[in-house]
Formats: structure tokens, C-alpha cells, sequence
């Protein structure tokens, strides 16, 4: 869980632990169902480590990470700042299968195109996980764009493969 | 030099681009030229042909005759009353006094009063008649007034009885000291052997002069003709009215002198031609606006394509100028084709109206068309074809470049109406009713197309009924047909055959307007399940729809079109059954002209049509 | 059941050297309520494929049986009853009467069918609202949006209850937002039963078929059925480390 995220979550006012995971679960649908319930309190707790929030107990109420209240520091909100003005996009992943291709290919350890395939089965496997998931959604939730975001990205990286499909068949049939 | 070039280039590869579409727009403009071509031709043969023949044959300027006097017109005339006429004053040339019979002819089971001029071999200074066909007169020889003879069926060679004496026919000539038959007594100086003015049927021949004092009788003796020329011809009528009777058209002087001066027998000419102009002129106008018709649907057809084409030339940089020349040149090139073809057509048919059933020279061989006739049909053509050039050009030049490109055909307009209606309808009159809908402008067009062409022949048959009507009331003409009538018959009939066919070809480019507007939304109708039959059914119903008023309102428009024409306002109905045969023809050949066609042309796969994007 | 059976169909264009073969020895075999995809790069043939599948081109070679018909070898009637009763078609361009509205555009087929035309209309409103449209039944398409439009074209296939429904690149003319509107509806139609053959490059559309079949050059090249589970979750799609 990104720690910046969770910060965000906290800028607008101090909040309960269970309050924020609430949150975090509407926020991603059924992407959030899969996540680990206790990450969140991970996080919180190693934002407070970093001095980045603080946490409070309500008195006479038992010291439990999702009964805490938790708040930014004057340093949190500054991160939280800085974060939202970055423009960085996550990293993809393509070099790694890229070179499997080749290795396989020159080291004959396997054809290239099974090896193409059998990702691009898997990938209209996941697509048809996410479409499914985004159709169960009502239109206006957030978790609708979201899964968008996740189909669009499957469906660049499976022009992707269709592109490795055409290059590899024409370069195995020359050689 | 460059320029000129590139765009003579692009307008002949746009025409070659589309070879149909030229084709169509240079038949109607080749229709349209045609058309007034030949009124033309026929307007100048009918409008002069006197003056020609005067030129030719020496025409007198006063025709001077004594007849018979007398209470049964028995008493031989008084020759003394013409002598001193020769040597008036103001007279240039004189010839005769010819000798006249009157006498029956008998040939190919008629017997028809003539007037027998009796004449010397050696021409004569005045009057000396043309010959059209065969020679002069000859001993036992007779020549007669071409329109007579055609009225008769007589050619040289044959023979006929004056009478009861035969005689070869050596000759047909034609004059214009006389009316031209059937007018030779226009003016009442003739008579006959019983003594009662024939009021016309009369001919016209010319004999020896000697043959022609044989036929003289004691109860018929000649009478005799002085022709006269004037320094002044403007004059003929005061020298007539010094030297003649008080009143030319009263019954003889007691002299029994009468005199004919050329104004009152140019008249007399010219009455019987007019019958023809008054058909000629609103059939001419009927045909043309046919034709113009024909243009504006092929014109509107194009015209989307025209708006791309220039907003594609303004896209590549064209200035307003070059694209204004580019479409100019094709069109260019059409025009002058259609206005050269329009004149050779005119040309060609012309004589074959004109020179039968006119004793006056109307064209021997080729009509002479003025310089004015031609630069008319030029100046035509062009107009025409500027005229469906020039509005896509405005309208590309008013819209933006975007826009023009953008530009697909005008979006089909909506009929709530329509479209609940035939929802009921079987699927053919669905289809046909729907596209009819789409396009109104058009299937106006059609219906005002059809209701000219509808009125002209209703026009043509009543005045074919009036004709009939007349002739068998009044049978002047000793049972001949009357060449006045004949000659209008014949005209009426071209034009009937020019009107047709000029619809014909309306009806084919309005017909494959709509297929081809049509494509679209045809294919996907026999995607949707509609059989080729159908789509075709509903396409040649898209043209029988509008035609359908139309052509009802053409009916009534006929005969109030002959009841305007004909100079005596006589409102006449065809017969019923007449008027049936030609609706319901109408309908059959729309039906037809656009049917077969589609049905040939339709393809059995549906999938290419669609697989053709809109734009 | 299988309700569309295809064997050795062929169909080629032009002539030596521009000989194109545009659908080549294709077989198919198509179950009642299926959804079958065909996938391909464009002009691998799958738009001619699908126009021989219904009716609306000739092979050059082999048999169509549909709904036990021989479409190869139907006359043009016959052909034209078909394209009405038993095949519905989508197409990528909509293809609807710029001066019909909505509903007047559903009815269409119905009435070249013979269709009184109450009961035509009765039927017309009722796919109007069965896609989500009830209430645009009365606007001309160019006053819908494209993902409306397509699904009225949807809902004029629909209207003779045709066996099987034939969609020719569906949302090939669509945004991301109007494709995951007709996908709904064809998840719609899948679930009430209706077969449906969809030709498409969209992966979207395919991730979610029974059967995908991957074309190019005229030919079938692969044929998938999307079993079993994912190696991943959802949550690492997103970015999400779990």
C-alpha cells in the first residue's frame, strides 16, 4: 500500500483506523477485496515511525490500531503535497518478457510463439475478470473507473502481444 | 500556360471519371438544343417564305384580272380594261394578259375546280412560276401548284383529265401572285363554270396557251390576268384602290376588274402558316422547359459531389478562380458537344417537316438557319450548363473548406406523415413511398415533368379532334385533305414524338438520380430482408408516385393549353377513352423505364453496396 | 444444438497477381446460445466471413446450413426471408435510416416481414426499452449519441426474434464509455440465451465470449475457450501490492 496514499486519505481531517480502511474499500470495489485487511495498519504504523502522522487514542477506549484516531504532521502534509504534484506513472514491465522471447528463441529452449500465446490466453483471462467486474458495477461508482483504467491497460498490453505475435511468426518463418 | 493545362486535365479526368453523368447532362442539353433548333428552322420557314418565293419568281406587285361578266357570267370580260393598266404610271413591268380557264379536274377519283392559266414557253417578265419538279408547260402537257398537287397525290409523270381532255402532268411550280392552295380564292375572285364563287377548294395549274383557250366554253369563257411590278410596291395598295374597283372583295365591277396587290396575298399566305406557328410556338416552349427539367434534376444530383469536389480543390489550395475555371471547362466541353450535336439534329429534321405541304419555298433540300438561330442555341447551351455549374461553385465559395468537405449529400428531409402512412402500405409502396419522401424537391420535379408532357399530348389530341371535327363538317375541299391541316398535323405529330421522347429521357435521369441516391439505403432494405424485387418495386415506384398527379393534372392543363392556343378560344375534351389510354400509358412507361433498368442493374450481393462507406 | 454449420467456405477477389483470398477454407461450427468471437487484424476477412455466414454474399465455395437451411443454395427470395426471420445483422456504421426515428427504425424489418404494423410497433417499443431506450424512442439517430445508436441498431436485429445475431465490428465506431454500453447489452443477450457471432478487434469484447477464434489472411488460425481462473488478482493489475 502506498504510503503517500494513505497520507492523502488523512489530509482532509484526523480520521479512525476503520473509518480510513472504510474509505479505501469503497474507493477500489472489488480490487479491495483482495487486499490484505491488516496492510493498512502496517502502513499507518510506519508513517508514524517516519514521523509523518500521529496517532491518538480516544481515552477510555482500548488501544487498537482501528479504533486510533490518526492525523497528519506538519511534515505529512508537506509529503502529501509534494506527492500530488508528481508526475510520475508507474513503471511498466515490458523488457522482462521482451528478452524471454529472445532467450527462448536462441537458446531454443522453447518457441516463441507458444510463449506469446500462452500470455495472451492469460491476459483475455484477467480482461474477462476485470470486464466482468466492470459491468457488475454500477456506472457512476469509483470503483467503475478504476476497473476501466485496469481493462484499458490489459487491452494496450494485448496489442502489444499481437504486435510480438506478428513480428515472431514472420521471423521464424524466414529463418 | 501551366495553368491552363492542369486544368484542362482535371476536367477531363473528372469527366472521364464519370463517364454516365456526362452522358446524361449532354443528352438533356442536346435534347434542349435539338429542340429549339428546329423551332427555330421552322419558325424561319414559316415566317418568309412569300418574300422568298416573290424573289424567286419575279412576283407582281399588283395581279390584275377581268372575269367574266354578265348575269350567269357568261359574257366573255372586256380586255380593253386592262390595257391601259400596263402603262400606268409608277408601273416598271408588266407581262401577260394570260389567258385563265376554269375547269374540273379529274385525278385519282376527285373532281376539283381549278383555275387553268394559260402561258408561253418563254418565261415571262412578272410571275414566271419556279418549277420544283419537272419542266414548264408543254403542248398536252399541264403544270400544277406543288401544294396542290401534293393535296391531290399527283407527281410529274402521271396524268389527269381537265375537263374530260387529258393531260400529262410534266410539272410542279410554285408562285406568289396566288395564294398557295387551299387559298386561291382567299379573296373571292374566282369563279366558277356554274356561276357561284367558290369559296376555296380551288386549284391552280398552268398551261399552254393555247390548251388553256380550249378549254374556254360558251357558258364558261376565260378571263384574263395582268401582272405588274411598281417602282414603289409600297404603293400597291393606293395603285389599286386608283385604278380598281371600289372594294377589292365585294362581288365584280361591272367591268368585272379586280386587283390583287402582294401585301393582300402575303397575308393570305401567311394566315394559313400562322395555324402552324401557333402549335409550333407553345410546343417549342413545352419542349424546352422539359429539357430544362432533365437539367436542373441531373444538376441538383450532382451537386453534393460538386460541393466536396471544390471543398477538396480549396483543400489542396485552389484559389476560388481555378476551381470556378475547372468546373467551368468540363462543362465547357459539354455544352459545345450538346449544342453542336442540337444543331445538327435540328438541321437534319427540320426539312422533312418544312418542305412537305409548302408551296411556298420553305427548303429545298437544306433550311438556311441565320447566324442569329445559331448563336442562339449556342448561347443556350452555355446558359444552361453555366446555370448547373454555377450555383455549386457559390455555394462552395460561401462555405468554409471543412464544411464543404464534410459536405455529403443534403440530409433526406423528414414526412411524419409519410413514414406513419406507409407503414401500412405493402412493402414495395413502403419502400417507394419513403424514398419519395426523402428526396420532395425531386419528386416534384417529376410531377411537373409529367404533367407538361401529359398536357402537351392532351393539347395535341384535341387539337387532332378539332381537325377531325372540321373536316368532316366541312368537306371544302371536294373530299381532299385540307394541306392547311395537314401541314399542322404533321407538326403536331413531331412535336408529340419530341415530347415523348424528351420525357423518356427526363424520366431515365430522374430514375437513375434516385437509384443512385438511393444505394444506400436500398442495400440496407435487402439486408434487412427486402428481396431485389422489391427494392426495385419501390424504386420505380418512387418515380410512378409523383407521376401519378401529375400526370391527372396534365389533363385538364391540355385542354385549357389548346382552348388558350387556338386562336377561336373553342374549348374541346379529347374523347374519354383517348384520355384513359394516355394515362394509364404514362404511368406503364415511368413504370417501365425505371423498372427494368434497376431490375438489370441490381446486384445479387448485398454486402459490396454496404461495405461503400457514406461519404 | 448446433444451429450454424459452415464447411470449406471460400471467397476470393480479383485475379493473378491481385488475387486476394478474403476468406479461405473456413469451417465453422456454431452451438445454440453460444457467443462465438472471431478476432484479426483488419482485412484478414472476418467482415466477408461473417457477410457468407448471413446471407449477404455468395461463397465461391463450400455450404452454409443455418437453422437447418442451405444458405449457399438459396434464391434470391429465399435468401431475403432469411435475412428477415432468422439472421439479425450489426454493423460498425449503424447503418440506420438518417430519417426514420428510433422506434420507426426497429420496426423496419418487421414490416418488410408482413408485419401488421401495430404489432410491429408493439415489438419495437418493447427492445426499445428491454436496451435502455425507451425513453429516446422518438428522436432521429442524429440526435443519439453513437452508443445509442448502435444499440438500437441492436434492437432492430432483434425484432423478427432472429436464431442468430451477427455483429460486424459492433463498437469499431465507438468510444471506451458507448462500447461498455453495447457490451452490456450483448452480456444481456448472452444471458437471456440469444446466439450471437461477433467479428472484432476489440479484446474487450472477446475477453468475455465463450469461444475466441483468431483469424488472418482468410483463415482460422487459433481457437480458445477462456476456462479456468487467473494466475493474478485484480488488486496487482492495479497496481495494488497486496
Amino acid at each position: 500500500m502506498q504510503q503517500e496514499v494513505v497520507l492523502a486519505m488523512l489530509a482532509k481531517e484526523p480520521t479512525h483506523g476503520y473509518e480510513l480502511r472504510a474509505r479505501l474499500r469503497q474507493a477500489l470495489g472489488p480490487v479491495g477485496e483482495e487486499l490484505n485487511a491488516g496492510q493498512v495498519y502496517v502502513t499507518l504504523a510506519r508513517l508514524e515511525k517516519a514521523g509523518l502522522v500521529v496517532s491518538a487514542a480516544a481515552p477510555g477506549v482500548s488501544e487498537r490500531p482501528d479504533r486510533k484516531v490518526y492525523e497528519l504532521t506538519a511534515d505529512g502534509q508537506q509529503r502529501v503535497a509534494a506527492w500530488l504534484a508528481e508526475v510520475d506513472w508507474p513503471r511498466p514491465d515490458l523488457a522482462e518478457f521482451h528478452l524471454k522471447l529472445i532467450a527462448a528463441f536462441a537458446a531454443r529452449l522453447a518457441d516463441p510463439l507458444a510463449i506469446v500465446d500462452a500470455q495472451r490466453r492469460e491476459l483475455l483471462r484477467r480482461l474477462r475478470d476485470a470486464q466482468r467486474a466492470a459491468l457488475a458495477e454500477a456506472d457512476t461508482s469509483d470503483a467503475a473507473l478504476l476497473l476501466e483504467g485496469i481493462v484499458l491497460r490489459l487491452q494496450a498490453d494485448l496489442r502489444w502481444l499481437e504486435a510480438c505475435e506478428r513480428t515472431w511468426t514472420n521471423r521464424r518463418s524466414r529463418s | 500556360m501551366g495553368r491552363l493545362l492542369l486544368i484542362w486535365r482535371l476536367a477531363l479526368r473528372d469527366l472521364r471519371h464519370r463517364p454516365v453523368q456526362a452522358v446524361l447532362l449532354l443528352l438533356a442539353i442536346t435534347a434542349a438544343t435539338s429542340t429549339l433548333t428546329l423551332g427555330l428552322a421552322l419558325n424561319g420557314v414559316t415566317s418568309g417564305p412569300y418574300l422568298r418565293t416573290a424573289a424567286a419568281t419575279n412576283g407582281p406587285d399588283v395581279a390584275a384580272s377581268v372575269l367574266p361578266s354578265g348575269p350567269n357570267g357568261t359574257q366573255a370580260p372586256d380586255l380593253a380594261a386592262l390595257a391601259p393598266l400596263a402603262s400606268a404610271a409608277g408601273v416598271t413591268a408588266a407581262s401577260g394578259p394570260f389567258p385563265v380557264a376554269f375547269a374540273t379536274l379529274r385525278a385519282h377519283g376527285h373532281a376539283v375546280p381549278v383555275q387553268a392559266q394559260g402561258r408561253d414557253l418563254a418565261p415571262a417578265a412578272v410571275d414566271q412560276p419556279l418549277v420544283t419538279a419537272g419542266t414548264w408547260v408543254q403542248a398536252g402537257g399541264v403544270v400544277l401548284e406543288r401544294t396542290f398537287a401534293q393535296a391531290l397525290g399527283v407527281t410529274v409523270g402521271g396524268t389527269v383529265t381537265l375537263d374530260s381532255r387529258p393531260f400529262r402532268v410534266v410539272g410542279l411550280a410554285v408562285t406568289a401572285a396566288v395564294p398557295e392552295y387551299p387559298g386561291v380564292c382567299y379573296y373571292m375572285t374566282c369563279n366558277s363554270p356554274t356561276g357561284q364563287a367558290e369559296e376555296s377548294g380551288m386549284g391552280l395549274v398552268w398551261l399552254t396557251a393555247a390548251s388553256a383557250r380550249g378549254l374556254a366554253t360558251s357558258a364558261s369563257p376565260l378571263s384574263y390576268v395582268l401582272n405588274l411590278r411598281l417602282r414603289d410596291p409600297a404603293t400597291a395598295a393606293a395603285f389599286a384602290a386608283a385604278h380598281g374597283p371600289a372594294g377589292l372583295t365585294g362581288p365584280q365591277s361591272a367591268s368585272g376588274l379586280g386587283l390583287l396587290t402582294r401585301q393582300e396575298v402575303q397575308y393570305a399566305d401567311n394566315d394559313l402558316v400562322s395555324v402552324a406557328q401557333q402549335v409550333l410556338a407553345p410546343g417549342s416552349w413545352i419542349a424546352i422547359a422539359l429539357a430544362v427539367a432533365s437539367v436542373a434534376v441531373l444538376a441538383g444530383g450532382r451537386m453534393a459531389e460538386q460541393t466536396r469536389r471544390v471543398g477538396r480543390l480549396k483543400a489542396a489550395g485552389g484559389s476560388p478562380s481555378l476551381i470556378a475555371a475547372i468546373l467551368l471547362a468540363e462543362h465547357l466541353v459539354i455544352a459545345m458537344v450538346a449544342a453542336a450535336a442540337g444543331l445538327g439534329i435540328g438541321w437534319l429534321v427540320a426539312p422533312a417537316l418544312s418542305s412537305g405541304g409548302t408551296g411556298l419555298i420553305g427548303s429545298p433540300g437544306v433550311p438556311a438557319l441565320a447566324p442569329g438561330a445559331v448563336g442562339l442555341v449556342v448561347a443556350v447551351a452555355l446558359g444552361v450548363t453555366l446555370a448547373a455549374t454555377l450555383v455549386p461553385v457559390v455555394r462552395a465559395a460561401r462555405t468554409s473548406t471543412v464544411r464543404a468537405l464534410a459536405d455529403s449529400a443534403r440530409p433526406p428531409r423528414r414526412r411524419v406523415l409519410l413514414v406513419a402512412v406507409s407503414a401500412w402500405l405493402p412493402a414495395p409502396l413502403l419502400i417507394g413511398a419513403r424514398l419519395v419522401a426523402r428526396r420532395q424537391r425531386r419528386a416534384v420535379l417529376t410531377a411537373a415533368s409529367t404533367a407538361i408532357t401529359v398536357m402537351g399530348v392532351v393539347a395535341v389530341m384535341a387539337a387532332h379532334r378539332a381537325t377531325d371535327i372540321a373536316t368532316a363538317r366541312f368537306n371544302w375541299f371536294a373530299g381532299l385533305p385540307d394541306p392547311v391541316f395537314g401541314r399542322v398535323s404533321q407538326v403536331m405529330a413531331v412535336l408529340t414524338v419530341v415530347l415523348v421522347a424528351l420525357s423518356a429521357v427526363n424520366v431515365i435521369i430522374t430514375g437513375w438520380a434516385t437509384a443512385v441516391d438511393a444505394r444506400q439505403p436500398s442495400a440496407l432494405t435487402r439486408a434487412l430482408g427486402g428481396t431485389r424485387g422489391q427494392v426495385s418495386a419501390g424504386l420505380s415506384l418512387a418515380q410512378v408516385l409523383p407521376a401519378l398527379p401529375g400526370a391527372v393534372a396534365g389533363l385538364p392543363l391540355g385542354v385549357l393549353l389548346f382552348a388558350a392556343a387556338n386562336g377561336t378560344g373553342q374549348v374541346l375534351v379529347p374523347p374519354a377513352s383517348w384520355l384513359a389510354v394516355l394515362l394509364l400509358g404514362t404511368l406503364a412507361a415511368v413504370a417501365a423505364l425505371t423498372f427494368i433498368p434497376s431490375l438489370l442493374t441490381a446486384r445479387t450481393a448485398v454486402a459490396p453496396l454496404l461495405r461503400a462507406e457514406t461519404t | 444444438m448446433t444451429l450454424l454449420c459452415a464447411r470449406g467456405l471460400r471467397k476470393t477477389y480479383g485475379r493473378g497477381d491481385a488475387l486476394v483470398r478474403a476468406v479461405d477454407e473456413v469451417s465453422l461450427d456454431v452451438e445454440a446460445g453460444e457467443t462465438v468471437a472471431i478476432m484479426g487484424p483488419s482485412g484478414c476477412g472476418k467482415s466477408t466471413l461473417l457477410h457468407l455466414l448471413g446471407g449477404l454474399d455468395h461463397p465461391d465455395a463450400g455450404t452454409v446450413v443455418l437453422a437447418g437451411r442451405h444458405v449457399d443454395q438459396l434464391g434470391e427470395r429465399g435468401l431475403a426471408r432469411m435475412r428477415r426471420d432468422a439472421v439479425g445483422f450489426v454493423f460498425q456504421a449503424f447503418h440506420l435510416m438518417d430519417e426514420l426515428t428510433a422506434v420507426e427504425n426497429v420496426e423496419l424489418p418487421a414490416l418488410l416481414a408482413g408485419r401488421s404494423p401495430r404489432a410491429a410497433r408493439r415489438r419495437a417499443v418493447a427492445l426499445l426499452s428491454q436496451t435502455g431506450l425507451a425513453d429516446r424512442a422518438n428522436f432521429l439517430p442524429s440526435a443519439l449519441s453513437g452508443g445509442q445508436r448502435q444499440r438500437v441498431a441492436v434492437a432492430r436485429a432483434l425484432v423478427n426474434d432472429p436464431v442468430i445475431v451477427l455483429a460486424d465490428e459492433p463498437t469499431g465506431n465507438l468510444d471506451s464509455a458507448a462500447t461498455l454500453e453495447v457490451l452490456r447489452l450483448f452480456d444481456d443477450l448472452h444471458q437471456g440465451g440469444q446466439t450471437l457471432v461477433i467479428v472484432t478487434h476489440d479484446s474487450r469484447i472477446a475477453a468475455t465470449a465463450d469461444r475466441l477464434i483468431t483469424m488472418r489472411d482468410g483463415a482460422f488460425i487459433d481457437e480458445t475457450r477462456l476456462d479456468g481462473g487467473t494466475a493474478g488478482s485484480l488488486a496487482r493489475l492495479a497496481g495494488l501490492d497486496g
